[in-house]
């Protein structure tokens, strides 16, 4: 292979191998050296959305696991590759800014099967993807979002639509992931908010970090219900995190405070 | 992270390399040419130089050795005395000390020659001086070149240590020789130590690195230890004993249960007894390994006994740093064998994990944990309505989980095909392949953007063109609904004072755009007039009298008052008088003369008066006009009168500035009036005057 020098994928086909054992699995990857990977990808029950890149090392990563079940498909939205910040999506709908140019919607419709609305909505806050976070059933969004946007997220997503921050942060998209089996939300957020927002979202929460401490979980991590990708800076605790709270692999998110524990006390202190 | 870095010591040269390393960068970084016949000053500097080149040379390099070196009493203790245990702490002081000696002599001599130098006659006087210095500077380097030999044997050794970590997650390996330690951290990390069937292959401290519960674990092999006093413990066996003091690890205390090592399990336990007080408040695990050549079950049974009793003395030991429970004897006795690897990894987990409770323990008291309190918190949702909410995993997914032995078959990916061809940057992969159309032959067609002057994709709604007329509609409603309620105000429902009103408004508002638009045009070459003197805008008393009547005010107090107040504070005559005729007074016939009939009735200025001088009115005129013409230019450049001859600006920027002509450079030379001329040529020749 003529390797790029961009790529350092070597890890991840290793790592890949030993996750893939139980069929649910979560995956350790990297678009173009940058570990944000949450970035450049979407990933949702009934579709996955890759940027387009200089290789196909990113894709293949999602396409090796993915592509038998669900529709991966590479896509760039206003011309852009960080099209996992740009836009917003669950298993029923996907919504896309309004720089979004038509080629690029025409390509989105063809690839996505019928049964995903693919919708552009014009809103003046663009990056749609750090504005709303959301699962099949529930999402938050961006306290300054518009009435007419909230009522297409509802709409289009068939969601209940909250108005929340999380810690503090307005862009509850960067710093909040959740799937319908769980979710990982800021570090900071304290455990009050963490048990409001649980029982908005009727799944369980946990604040942690992805990518070596990073806190800007929404960009290290792509999650739906069966599969997780994380940067390929994520330490093997934090993994150990979110595949339990996501229930990947027959974990239970109950072994954060049980089994993970003591090594949590340890590494965090 | 690595907190003790001694790769990083830079080399320390001989004693013999260090003086020409320093002599020849004299050599080649200072001036090397300098003749008799220059004056003594430069002669003197030229040597001066030499001197203070060389000592400022030495100064740096034994500056960077000694801040390089690691200070014994700054670092970790654990590194303070191996240092001490393999260098010894009294040398390597007395060695960094004897150059630090040596950097205040040379700085010392260096400001003796330099003092000496400033009363050197001649040349040759001046070069023995320095050769003087420099031999005195090298002499004393040469004198401590044992030292440097010394420290460059340190720096070498030092590079070679293991990098351990004091405050990581540690499990420490000891035990007499040959009793299967290295073995052992060979077992659970990639370390790769020595192994041979001799006693002391391990001679210094190995580490190797094994993960448990997804944490790094530092492993430290160390040398087997013998059981006799400390006095007589060589320096190898030295470092086991530096490790178990100073790390804060959990211990595996190996013994040997065949004997194969060449010692007894009596003489093993007594070491342990002997070495005990170093265990005290480290989790300790006694691990008995060789079982595949003596089972523990076959033990004769006083070397039971002795076994049983050590570890309730390990369980002992531990215990006391436990806060809750007694440490079980039976959990601190473990047996393995590194030959068959049975019970290796029990003994790793157990140790491991007796660490990470004494760990967690400590830091739950700690201040920090309360920060992270929120980081071992599963929120659990309340439940809020009864609507099933459940995940949406596709059969394929759900029947590959169910399966138990995963099929090992790969399929061809992106990748793949990009390395068959031509690999990344010439391989350009199919955006439309995996399009899902209802027919398959659609995938390439090429779809129009434009289509008669329309972008197609406004038309990917078939009743796009419907609802656009539906909304259109619906909007021309809306303003029309707008439009009956706002009404605006008619001029027909004024009344005639009102329309008086607005007529003036208007009036005013015309006569102010018109005078801003004026204005507006010709500022740029319009003098300006102090308002003084604009007819517009003067301060008289008329145009004050006609303001305050515009208002509908009575302007006659405030005329009166104004006319009283000027000039002459006492007032007018005439005014006083007034007052006593008072009431009297008929306001249709004044009797006093108005100020206004002071001054003859109007006449133009071109009429002559008597005593003028003029013979008639176009005289006058003439007159007037040559006069005016006189003032022009002296107003038109704002000056006060013919004596005002002042140049604002002596100097303009935009003459002195740029090339110039060889003529004349000192402009502030020329006579001022002809500066004012110059500047004038200029002036007139960019705004066309002339």
């Amino acid at each position: 292979m003529a390797t790029s020098k961009f790529f350092c994928m070597g890890p991840v086909g290793y790592r890949n191998v030993a996750k893939l054992l139980g069929g649910e699995l979560a995956s350790w990857a990297q678009f173009e050296n940058s570990s944000e990977i949450g970035v450049f990808s979407k990933l949702t029950n009934s579709y996955c959305l890759v940027a387009i890149g200089g290789a196909e090392n990113f894709y293949s990563t999602f396409e090796a696991e993915l592509s038998d079940y669900i529709p991966v498909v590479k896509a760039s939205i206003a011309g852009t590759r960080v099209i996992g910040r740009m836009c917003v999506g669950n298993k029923k709908g996907l919504l896309l800014p309004n720089s979004t140019t038509d080629q690029e919607l025409l390509h989105l419709r063809n690839s996505l099967p019928d049964s995903v609305v693919v919708q552009r909505i014009d809103e003046r806050l663009s990056a749609l993807g750090n504005c709303v976070t959301c699962n099949d059933y529930v999402a938050l969004i961006h306290t300054d979002l518009d009435k007419e946007t909230e009522e297409l997220i509802a709409d289009v997503l068939g969601v209940e639509v909250f108005r929340q921050t999380i810690a503090g942060n307005i862009l509850v998209g960067s710093y909040s992931v959740f799937s319908n089996r769980g979710g990982l939300v800021h570090p900071h957020t304290s455990i009050e908010d963490l048990d409001e927002l649980s029982s908005l979202l009727q799944v369980p929460l946990v604040a942690g970090t992805v990518n070596r401490g990073s806190e800007v979980v929404g960009a290290g991590l792509v999650v739906n219900d069966w599969a997780a990708f994380t940067g390929i800076d994520t330490t093997a605790t934090e993994l150990s995190v979110i595949e339990s709270v996501f229930k990947l692999r027959e974990a239970q998110p109950s072994a954060i405070v049980n089994e993970m524990r003591a090594s949590l006390i340890d590494s965090m202190t | 992270m690595v907190l003790y870095n001694f790769k990083k010591i830079t080399v320390v040269p001989s004693g013999k390399d260090f003086i020409d390393i320093i002599l020849s960068r004299t050599q080649r970084q200072t001036p090397t040419v300098v003749h008799k016949g220059y004056a003594i000053t430069r002669i003197r500097q030229f040597y001066m130089r030499k001197v203070k080149f060389t000592q400022s040379n030495f100064h740096e390099k034994l500056t960077t050795i000694l801040e390089d070196f690691p200070r014994l009493d700054d670092i970790h203790p654990f590194y303070g005395d191996l240092m001490n245990v393999l260098y010894d702490k009294d040398h390597y002081k007395l060695a960094l000390g004897q150059l630090h000696t040596a950097r205040n002599l040379v700085e010392k001599i260096s400001k003796d020659y330099v003092r000496l130098l400033k009363y050197g006659d001649s040349l040759y006087r001046c070069k023995q001086l320095k050769k003087a210095a420099l031999g005195r500077m090298c002499t004393i380097m040469k004198r401590v070149s044992p030292s440097l030999a010394y420290l460059e044997q340190v720096r070498q050794h030092l590079s070679r240590l293991p990098s351990i970590d004091p405050n990581a997650r540690t499990l420490l390996i000891c035990g007499y020789p040959n009793v299967g330690k290295s073995s052992f951290i060979n077992k659970i990390t990639r370390a790769d130590v020595d192994v041979q069937p001799y006693a002391f292959t391990t001679k210094s401290l190995f580490v190797g690195h094994t993960d448990y519960k997804y944490l790094r674990w530092q492993v430290i092999d160390t040398p087997g230890i013998l059981d006799h006093p400390l006095e007589d413990r060589n320096t190898i066996e030295m470092l086991s004993i530096m490790a178990l003091v100073h790390l804060r690890a959990a211990v595996l205390f190996v013994i040997d249960l065949s004997g194969a090592c060449g010692y007894t399990i009596q003489q093993q336990a007594a070491l342990f007894q002997s070495i005990k007080p170093l265990f005290a408040n480290k989790p300790l695990i006694i691990a008995c390994n060789k079982t595949d050549l003596q089972p523990l079950e076959t033990l004769p049974e006083e070397d039971r006994r002795l076994l049983d009793e050590l570890a309730k003395e390990a369980a002992q030991t531990s215990s006391l740093m436990l806060v809750d429970g007694v440490q079980e004897a039976k959990e601190c006795l473990l047996t393995m064998s590194t030959l068959t690897d049975e019970g290796v990894i029990s003994v790793k987990n157990s140790a491991c994990e007796r660490l990470l409770q004494h760990r967690v323990e400590v830091k739950m008291k700690s201040k920090k944990m309360n920060d992270v309190l929120n980081r071992i918190h599963v929120a659990f949702p309340r439940v809020r309505d009864h609507k099933e909410r459940p995940p949406s995993i596709p059969e394929g997914v759900l029947a590959k989980m169910n399966q138990t032995v995963q099929p090992v078959t790969r399929k061809q990916t992106e990748k793949d095909l990009e390395n068959v061809n031509g690999g990344a940057g010439v391989y350009s992969a199919s955006l439309v392949k995996r399009y899902l159309l209802a027919d398959d032959d659609w995938k390439n067609d090429i779809i129009p953007e434009i289509m008669d002057g329309h972008n197609v994709a406004d038309f990917i709604d078939p009743d796009i063109l419907l609802r656009l007329e539906e909304l259109e509609r619906e909007e021309d409603e809306r303003e029309a609904a707008a439009e009956g309620e706002d009404d605006e105000m008619d001029e027909d429902d004024l009344g005639p004072e009102e329309m008086e009103a607005l007529a003036a408004i208007r009036k005013k508002k015309k006569h102010l755009l018109e005078e801003h638009r004026r204005k507006k045009r010709t500022a740029d070459n319009n003098p300006i007039v102090p308002r003084k003197f604009d007819k517009d805008q003067e301060f008289s008393a008329g145009r004050m009298g006609r303001h305050l009547a515009s208002l509908g005010l009575d302007p006659t107090l405030a005329l009166e008052r104004a006319r009283s107040r000027s000039a002459s504070r006492r007032g007018r005559k005439r005014d006083r008088s007034v007052a006593v005729e008072g009431d009297s007074m008929d306001i249709d016939q004044p009797s006093k003369r108005l100020r206004s009939t002071s001054r003859s009735k109007s006449r133009a200025p071109s009429e002559t008066r008597p005593g003028e001088g003029f013979k008639d009115s176009a005289q006058k005129m003439k007159a007037m006009k040559i006069g005016k013409k006189a003032v022009f230019k002296r107003n038109k450049e704002a000056r006060k009168g013919e004596a005002d001859r002042t140049i604002v600006n002596l100097k303009p920027k935009h003459l002195f500035s740029g090339k110039r002509g060889t003529v004349r450079s000192s402009y502030d030379q020329w006579d001022p009036l002809l500066v004012m001329e110059v500047k004038f040529m200029f002036h007139f020749v960019r705004y066309k005057v002339v």
